[in-house]
């Protein structure tokens, strides 16, 4: 093809594009090295396929969007010009098949009538059969690049900055504003998306010598400012916190250091955007054709990169940038055959080219998917002219995101420059340089066929989709966007959203600043998804709370159970054994002899001081206050609205110190109340509530022998059943409070965490002496199922009130708890109210979590909290909640689980199964 | 990057010491008996067998043998032991500022966050008690549930500090 | 993510709050059963400023009463509440 072309020596880094092995140069872009190979053709358009070349040379870019990468490292619609080349780089182009240049999707473009903009809406009206249909192939024509679906092998880290100011883009105006600020003593952060200090002196070195930003940035670090190359602010929230997003290794290359980006939150006393300003298009015929280009980006080629993109160029602008472009082509042996001014007048300094005034281009023609052909009107009549690049330039619009991000956030139009400049703000940000103001521009005279003039490239929206919108009633700039899809695309509309505004102010009648803005949201650019999660080392992001004695457990190897964030075992299989049957003999074990298991991740409270009581009873529904020293009690806890939300067990350790027990569950939920009532509620009271759940790790022995058990290891008397004593075992201190989950004798002992093991070990020792065993949680399950044990979470789940638990006979009469006054409502005590009950199988086995009905197909009265079977003898047992539980004892009903396809006739009885009396676990 | 040396200290008696009336008092005994004030908010207190670090408003971190403590206190608070949940672990080496940026939003970079101050804050979605040591040195007490995944991950992201 | 001037603190990032209820939710330990429930189930819900109660639940924390505005989250007012404490 005739077009780009670079002189010199190819480079040295390796490259594939769409399987072709290339060369690229240190410091090209891929868009650069790309067009230095003569490749012109890169993409093929969203909607209607349209071979599509490089537009931009920054993140501006709407049409080259490349896949970069391989397996999880693939990275779709990556911008060629925002991607440097490294050694090894695999790129391919997106959205064509079988190839870029014989793409069938091509068809589409022919059928473009039918495919206005809001087709995809109209697709909804009509038969769901048929949209079923042309869905198939509307998923597969249309789209962009493709997730990847192996799993990212790179890592992202986030950490925090703070600073007094954070200067966004290191240009000229951000580079002084970052230095002057650092002189001041300030800690400055600088930080720039592009890979170099100030890109646009190395495009226009007139302006000042690029050395300068050299210099500059070696001054700003040895005052201590931290610059960043190669990042983005990318989104500006409350209180000046900016999310900046560095990158570590470009899209698709393995990270030297194993992290591939790294996501800043700099907290900012204030703000500099330094951000610049983005150059416009014009609109006109296949203005979208592979060789029309950014008038600046060409410079930006040519005297960056080195590339020349043309041999026969014409330029058409509306204002006097343009010109510096045409001298950069010139210098470097490009023939200028046109400029096409839309001013009538002739510019200042044109030195030499072949200037037209009051002229505007009117279409492309091109070959073999690159330009060829340029025509325009030129003062009324229409000329034409033989080319291979076409720089265009509708003027500059102010890079004004992230001062719009910052909320209560202002623009102001400026008439002359046809663009939106930052205005006030209600956060301390302020803009300089060109993100600030840009130069005037001419008039930009319409597109005489505007059905094939592209405003939004990358979504395929022309200048004629916006008349159809308005054609069709779409009135607000909200409407136009969202039904010609304008502006959504990953560019966001960078290069489309003003002139769409522009046309819908003319249909409006009114003046641009009155057509309105949507709203400018981050990321400035596309962020990719692992910089957000973050470390990818986790599964499933939250941290594991890991018990103390984790690593006694693992190396049993139990099957682990996820409780919340922690992990606790579930049951310890021996010899093959599954589940179920490791669960049954660990349960048996308790029952029969002995057991053993970790109960360290009960909530726990030392509450302290002569208003101990007080405290709790406000706390606790039951009294406290009647406990001796050396004894506890169950108790439970109550919400404002008098719905039992948790339960547990209170001691008295000595006369003015209690220790408080609760659900794991609940247990950060308990410390909030408790510090709720202490702090917020009862500031005066003398008393301390410290969280001590993780210092003592607390082992449960339960059994008909455990008393011998504990006998042997502490060496003395052992409490009984709900009394507490202080003892020793393997020299350490511990607790040893008398009380029974399981319904055995039972003894939880409580160790300071770091002294845990050698206390286990003993236990273990002993317990196994005695012919018994460890068990976990299933068996926990079993065993406390028989006995009628409320677990928080599952009989316990907010919506009942202590009567429905038949609890109510604990309640302190004094009253003056918390949830008293919500007690006292006539609702919480009216029939047809859930009750806890028992059920036991008549045939079949209780699916748990099964709805309670009368006969299938009749509405549910309630459901199975818990469900097992019976430790010694053989039955399905379950405990739920049923309407009027109490009153139905004896009523045969259904467990059904009509999700698993599961039913059992069951017999609503009472919810204990074993010892009702309770003789079991008491001397 | 500068080495930077992660360490969990043997467990140690750790003691909340918590005033719950006449705070002022209280305030004067312990002068009275030890010589020195109690620390404000983000301060420590570093005597001979123990340190005390101010947490929050009514409360203190004894770190070290609380005797004598108690005696301060009176009837007017109250020491409850928390050393078995937590785990104090050092951060060793100059560099240790900006490890605690990692996943945090406290500015350990600041130059007022100097030698004897204290924070409590969020790193890792784990809430850390931090104190500052030397230049060299910061401890975080962490609780022991979260301790080996906190460790593991200032140890990874040491590797990576730019 | 907004910063929180906490007074015990100084500036703190949003995260290491919680917020917990309104103001106008706290129900009064001893109060009367119907002024209990209309306290709790009953919200002004302005848009504008509202007094919250919050947590500095992974910094001091303290309980801390302040004045937010529902709309532009500027916070006009904070106190700590709690029990009597040292400077």
């Amino acid at each position: 093809m005739n077009g780009p072309r670079r002189g010199g020596a190819a480079g040295a880094i390796r490259f594939t594009f769409d399987g072709r092995a290339l060369l690229a140069r240190p410091g090209d872009t891929l868009a650069a090295a790309l067009l230095a190979n003569g490749i012109g053709l890169v993409a093929r358009s969203f909607k209607y396929h349209r071979p599509r070349g490089i537009m931009a040379a920054g993140v501006e870019e709407p049409n080259a969007l490349v896949t970069v990468g391989a397996g999880g490292r693939e990275e779709p619609n990556t911008r060629a010009t925002d991607l440097f080349v490294y050694d090894g780089m695999v790129a391919r182009s997106q959205n064509r098949w079988p190839s870029l240049a014989f793409d069938a999707g091509s068809v589409l473009g022919l059928a473009a009538k039918a495919l206005p903009a809001g087709f995809y809406y109209k697709t909804f009206f009509g038969s769901a059969k048929r949209w079923m249909f042309y869905e198939w192939f509307i998923r597969r024509a249309a789209g962009l690049g493709d997730a990847p679906t192996a799993a990212d092998p790179d890592r992202f880290t986030q950490r925090a900055a703070f600073c007094d100011v954070l200067v966004v883009g290191a240009g000229p105006a951000g580079l002084s504003a970052a230095l002057a600020a650092a002189e001041a003593g300030e800690r400055v952060m600088l930080v720039e998306q592009d890979r170099i200090l100030a890109p646009s002196l190395v495009r226009d070195p007139q302006d000042l010598d690029p050395a300068w930003a050299e210099a500059t940035a070696a001054r700003i670090g040895e005052l201590g400012g931290r610059i960043l190359l190669r990042t983005t602010a990318a989104g500006y929230w409350d209180d000046n916190l900016i999310t900046v997003s560095q990158r570590l290794a470009e899209p698709g290359e393995p990270p030297a250091g194993g992290i591939a980006q790294r996501l800043w939150h700099v907290r900012a006393g204030r703000v500099i955007l330094a951000t610049g300003a983005l150059e416009r298009p014009l609109a006109f015929a296949h203005n979208d054709r592979p060789g029309v280009m950014l008038s600046q980006a060409v410079r930006t080629y040519v005297r960056r990169f080195g590339v020349v993109p043309g041999r026969r160029v014409v330029i058409a602008a509306n204002n006097d940038d343009a010109y510096l472009t045409a001298t950069a082509l010139r210098d470097a042996g490009a023939e200028i055959v046109a400029v096409l001014d839309t001013r009538p007048v002739p510019a200042g300094a044109t030195s030499g080219f072949p200037v037209h005034n009051d002229a505007m281009p009117l279409a492309t023609k091109g070959a073999r998917h690159h330009l060829r052909e340029v025509s325009a009107r030129v003062g009324g009549k229409v000329m034409h002219w033989r080319a291979d690049l076409l720089a265009m330039s509708g003027g500059f619009t102010p890079v004004v995101h992230l001062h719009m991000q910052a909320g209560g956030a202002a623009l102001e139009w400026d008439d002359a420059s046809q663009s939106f400049l930052p205005g006030g703000a209600r956060q301390n940000v302020v803009s300089v340089g060109s993100a600030a103001s840009v130069a005037p521009v001419g008039p930009t005279p319409p597109p005489e066929n505007p059905g094939k003039a592209f405003i939004d490239f990358q979504n395929d929206v022309s200048l004629g989709d916006v008349d159809l919108a308005w054609a069709e009633g779409y009135r607000s700039v909200e409407h136009l966007k969202r039904y010609t899809t304008l502006g959504m695309a990953t560019d966001q509309g960078k290069t489309s959203n003003m002139a769409a505004l522009g046309r819908l102010a003319e249909k409006q009648g009114v003046a641009i600043p009155e057509a309105g803005l949507t709203t400018f949201r981050p990321p400035y650019t596309p962020v990719t998804m692992g910089l957000l999660a973050g470390r990818t080392e986790r599964d499933a992001g939250a941290h594991l709370r890991r018990l103390a004695l984790f690593d006694v457990h693992q190396a049993k190897t139990p099957i682990w159970q996820p409780l919340g964030y922690w992990k606790r075992p579930r049951a310890y299989p021996q010899g093959g054994e599954n589940l179920a049957e490791a669960a049954l003999r660990e349960a048996r074990s308790v029952r029969t002899a002995v057991g053993m298991t970790d109960v360290s991740t009960l909530a726990k409270f030392e509450v302290s001081g002569p208003d101990a009581v007080q405290l709790l009873e406000l706390v606790c529904a039951t009294t406290v206050g009647k406990l001796a020293v050396g004894r506890g009690r169950y108790t439970f806890m109550l919400r404002e609205d008098g719905l039992v939300f948790d339960d547990g067990t209170v001691w008295r350790l000595a006369e003015n110190r209690y220790l408080l027990t609760s659900s794991t569950g609940g247990a950060d939920r308990m410390a909030v109340h408790l510090s709720y009532v202490r702090q917020f509620l009862c500031p005066q009271l003398k008393v301390s509530v410290v969280n001590v759940q993780e210092h003592y790790a607390g082992i449960a022995v339960a059994g008909p022998t455990a008393k011998a058990v504990l006998a042997g290891l502490i060496g003395e008397e052992v409490p009984r059943h709900m009394s507490a004593v202080g003892a020793s075992i393997a020299g350490s201190p511990v607790m040893v409070l008398a009380a029974s989950y399981s319904g055995e004798r039972a003894f939880e002992i409580y160790a300071e965490a770091s002294l845990a093991e050698p206390v286990w070990n003993a236990c273990e020792a002993a317990v196994t002496a005695q012919g018994g065993s460890l068990y976990g949680m299933e068996a926990m399950e079993f065993l406390r199922i028989e006995k009628g044990h409320l677990v928080v979470g599952g009989e316990v789940d907010g919506r009942l009130t202590p009567h429905d638990l038949a609890l109510d006979k604990m309640l302190n009469k004094a009253g003056g708890y918390i949830g008293a006054a919500g007690l006292a409502r006539p609702g919480l005590t009216a029939p047809g109210r859930k009750q806890l009950v028992g059920l036991e199988a008549i045939a079949g086995t209780i699916p748990e979590g099964a709805m309670l009905v009368t006969a299938l197909g009749q509405p549910a009265g309630g459901h199975v909290t818990a469900a097992a079977r019976r430790v010694l003898e053989s039955g399905s047992i379950a405990l739920g909640q049923l309407v009027d539980g109490f009153a139905r004892h004896g009523e045969e009903l259904v467990a059904t689980s009509p999700t698993r396809s599961q039913s059992a006739a069951v017999r609503v009885v009472a919810p204990h199964f074993y010892d009702t009396a309770g003789e079991r676990y008491r001397d | 990057m500068t080495d930077i040396t992660i360490t969990a200290l043997p467990a140690a008696p750790l003691h909340v010491f918590e005033i719950w009336s006449n705070p002022a008092v209280v305030a004067n005994r312990f002068e009275a008996a030890l010589g020195s004030s109690l620390p404000v908010l983000g301060a420590a207190l570093q005597l001979s067998a123990m340190r005390l670090i101010r947490y929050e408003p009514t409360v203190w971190l004894a770190e070290g043998d609380p005797a004598g403590l108690a005696e301060i206190l009176g009837a007017d608070g109250s020491l409850t032991a928390i050393g078995g949940g937590v785990v104090r672990v050092r951060l060793g080496g100059p560099g240790w500022r900006s490890l605690l940026m990692e996943g945090g939003v406290f500015d350990a970079e600041s130059a007022d966050f100097a030698a004897g101050s204290s924070a409590a804050t969020l790193i890792d979605h784990v809430n850390v008690r931090l104190y500052v040591e030397s230049d060299d040195a910061c401890l975080a007490y962490v609780p022991l549930s979260y301790a080996r995944d906190m460790i593991h991950f200032w140890t990874v992201a040491a590797k990576s500090l730019v | 993510m907004l910063l929180i001037t906490c007074p015990h603190c100084g500036p703190r990032a949003q995260t290491e709050f919680s917020y917990e209820r309104t103001v106008d939710s706290v129900v009064q330990p001893g109060a009367a059963p119907a002024e209990a429930m209309a306290r709790l189930f009953t919200r002004a819900n302005p848009r504008g400023l509202d007094d919250e109660i919050w947590r500095h639940t992974f910094g001091c924390r303290a309980w801390l009463v302040l004045t937010r505005h529902r709309m532009t989250h500027a916070i006009t007012a904070i106190r700590a509440a709690g029990p009597e404490a040292l400077p």
